[in-house]
């Protein structure tokens, strides 16, 4: 019997009775100011925020954070200037010094930033490859809880990837020491826009 | 194979390094608690999470079904493994379709399980494991001592003179920013050299037929997005039904494993990439059996968070590799009895039942209730060999007669008198090893009781 099936009838056969799925509510956050939280909790996960007025300074703020003169892609489709999306192979990508994408939902209650595939233009590789990142992000689309965050997503449409972002890359694997900056991004940088 | 008993003795030698290994498990356990207080309806989401696994552990035969369509239509192949030689023949089939003679892998307790690593390396196949901690004893040759802290049990500066001799970095070079960083340049060449990618998985949606890949490092997405070929090895007990449960699951895993309130990457993989390949293995390897056990099916609600361990007094001071399993500590020792009571028959006794591990378990796991019912059943199969069975014989029989216990009590209170101190007449058990005896009294509660009775006549 191909394995399969040998499962199948296992898993049958020892079943509990049925147990009932609970409907489980939209919790939210007991915060009153959303968009402080979220600041707060990026930080103290070491992240840094810049919030501005409008999305034509976003130019200026990565400039103020990354004056030298190093690799910089951007998946955002109206910023000029910076290098696009140009191919799809993931290893053309690698010596990116800063990746510019947008965070489509962002989550108070832990300062993750949903971003997919669609947003990355395809390299789903981007935020992991680039030394530095930066997310940004209106915040409007701030939500209090990953419950508020789900159903706002509903079921993927036409993405095959989507990933949560909640800060820059980090272990503590070495003597339980916060080390950040492990594999992926050194940090992130959120810019909040109105 | 050795005791856990004489394992721990062994650990606890360098009373120092117990004391540390227990101080930095305590403190990861701190910073859990810290992270639960900020949510209110802390237990409200694991009576949740409880359910919503329990739920799907009645229908797993249908969700594994859903889940295999939804996967199949989003253009993932899907591959069923009855046990861990199953798994490594398709892991190794696919890598030989590709012409594949390097893969990089995250952290996969699955693969641990299935002892994948040793068997590729048979077929000369280079398997990096990308993971720092798990890249650490790779290098050492030596199983993970915890499931989410692969490498808890060394110190910095066996770190440093292990990567001076793999890595090359400084002698004495002991800074864990300078160490990762060797290790960073190191895994970045191999992520753009290897041709597959194999990660564990977290959750598997019924729904959508995703797989949820929780990490820190991004090392996981690095290797699955830089190699045409991505693996997912998934135990048949990660499914949930749909995909707004993650809500809860993602708001109990970090915080009950790190204290974090999330992990920094929660990745959803659906489809291949362009041009790519995705293969997801459906791994039973002693689940359905277990799910026939209904004292002991809860455990396969396990999300793999560590809170466990992180809790447990035995294993803070025993180290994760006294246990000699794939997982180790209280949820290790409630899986594993069942694959082989022989030869893990003896873990359930690793455990003073204090429940501590039920406190913090986020999906609700009866673990300390199930550790004592493992015991009854290793009793009963005539295990452990030696230790307390004699000292526990003669107690049972004068704790089931009055008369007997009576003649007991009376001769323990004279030995005690004519022999104080411990080690004279009790070396036989090992309850006196570590416990003074107390001073006899001059007479028992039942004769004291008796002279009352008659003084107030």
């Amino acid at each position: 019997m191909p394995s399969k099936e040998t499962i199948l009838t296992k898993i049958k056969a020892n079943r509990p009775n049925l147990w009932p799925l609970p409907d489980v509510p939209i919790f939210e956050t007991s915060a009153t100011d959303k968009k402080k939280l979220f600041i707060q909790i990026l930080e103290r996960g070491g992240s840094k925020v810049h919030c501005i007025d409008d999305s034509t300074q976003i130019h200026q703020v990565i400039n103020t954070h990354f004056p030298e003169d190093k690799r910089m892609v951007s998946a955002l489709p109206f910023l000029e200037g910076i290098e696009g999306i140009t191919t799809l192979h993931p290893d053309f990508y690698e010596g990116t010094e800063v990746a510019i994408i947008e965070g489509l939902i962002g989550v108070a209650e832990n300062g993750a930033l949903w971003v997919t595939e669609n947003e990355l233009g395809n390299v789903r590789v981007l935020p992991f490859i680039a030394q530095h990142l930066v997310m940004v992000i209106s915040e409007k689309n701030i939500v209090g809880t990953m419950h508020e965050a789900y159903k706002i997503l509903g079921l993927p449409t036409s993405e095959g990837f989507g990933v949560f972002i909640a800060g820059p890359s980090k272990t503590a694997d070495i003597e339980q020491s916060l080390v950040i900056g492990a594999q992926g991004a050194r940090s992130l940088l959120v810019i909040l826009i109105p | 194979m050795m005791p856990h008993a004489q394992k721990a003795a062994i650990f606890n030698k360098d009373e120092a390094r117990t004391d540390w290994h227990d101080a930095s498990l305590w403190m990861v356990r701190k910073k859990r608690d810290f992270a639960v207080s900020e949510i209110p309806e802390w237990e409200f989401l694991r009576e949740f999470a409880s359910d919503i696994k329990m739920h799907t552990l009645s229908k797993l035969d249908d969700y594994l079904e859903a889940f295999e369509k939804a996967a199949i239509q989003n253009g993932a192949i899907v591959h069923w493994a009855a046990d861990a030689k199953e798994h490594n023949d398709i892991v190794l089939s696919i890598l030989n379709k590709h012409q594949a003679k390097k893969m990089v892998k995250s952290k996969s307790m699955l693969t641990e399980e299935c002892h994948l690593n040793e068997f590729l390396e048979l077929h000369n196949i280079e398997v990096i494991d990308s993971d720092l901690g798990e890249r650490i004893i790779q290098m050492l040759n030596e199983p993970p001592s915890h499931i989410v802290l692969p490498a808890i049990h060394l110190k910095k500066e066996e770190i440093g003179e292990l990567f001076h001799r793999e890595l090359h970095t400084e002698k004495g070079a002991t800074d864990p920013q300078y160490l990762t960083e060797a290790a960073r340049h190191h895994l970045r060449e191999k992520f753009h050299t290897a041709q597959v990618a194999l990660t564990g998985v977290n959750f598997g949606i019924a729904e959508t037929g995703e797989v949820v890949v929780c990490t820190n490092e991004g090392n996981a997405d690095m290797g699955v997005h830089l190699t045409p070929v991505q693996i997912h090895s998934m135990g048949i007990e990660k499914l949930i039904p749909r995909r707004s449960d993650l809500a809860v699951f993602t708001r109990l895993l970090a915080r009950s494993a790190t204290g974090q309130p999330v992990t920094v990457f929660t990745s959803h993989h659906r489809n291949p990439k362009p041009a790519g390949e995705m293969h997801i293995i459906l791994v039973d390897n002693g689940r359905t059996e277990q799910l026939g056990k209904p004292d002991f099916r809860s455990s396969l609600k396990c999300i793999r968070c560590g809170a466990c361990m992180n809790t447990c007094p035995i294993y803070r001071r025993s180290g994760g590799h006294s246990y000699e399993t794939t997982i180790p500590g209280p949820i290790g020792s409630i899986l594993t009895p069942g694959v082989d009571l022989k030869k893990h028959g003896q873990l359930p006794f690793a455990s003073t039942l204090c429940g501590s591990c039920t406190d913090v378990c986020p999906v609700k796991i009866d673990i300390h209730t199930q550790l004592y019912k493992w015991r009854q059943i290793v009793s009963e199969a005539g295990l452990p060999e030696g230790g307390n069975k004699t000292m526990m014989s003669i107690m049972g029989n004068g704790l089931a007669s009055p008369s007997f216990f009576h003649r007991l009590g009376n001769i323990g209170r004279k030995l005690l008198r004519l022999f104080p101190g411990k080690e004279r007449f009790l070396s036989f058990t090992v309850w006196t090893k570590d416990r003074d005896l107390p001073k006899a009294p001059v007479e028992s509660f039942r004769e004291w009781y008796a002279k009352q009775a008659r003084d107030a006549q």
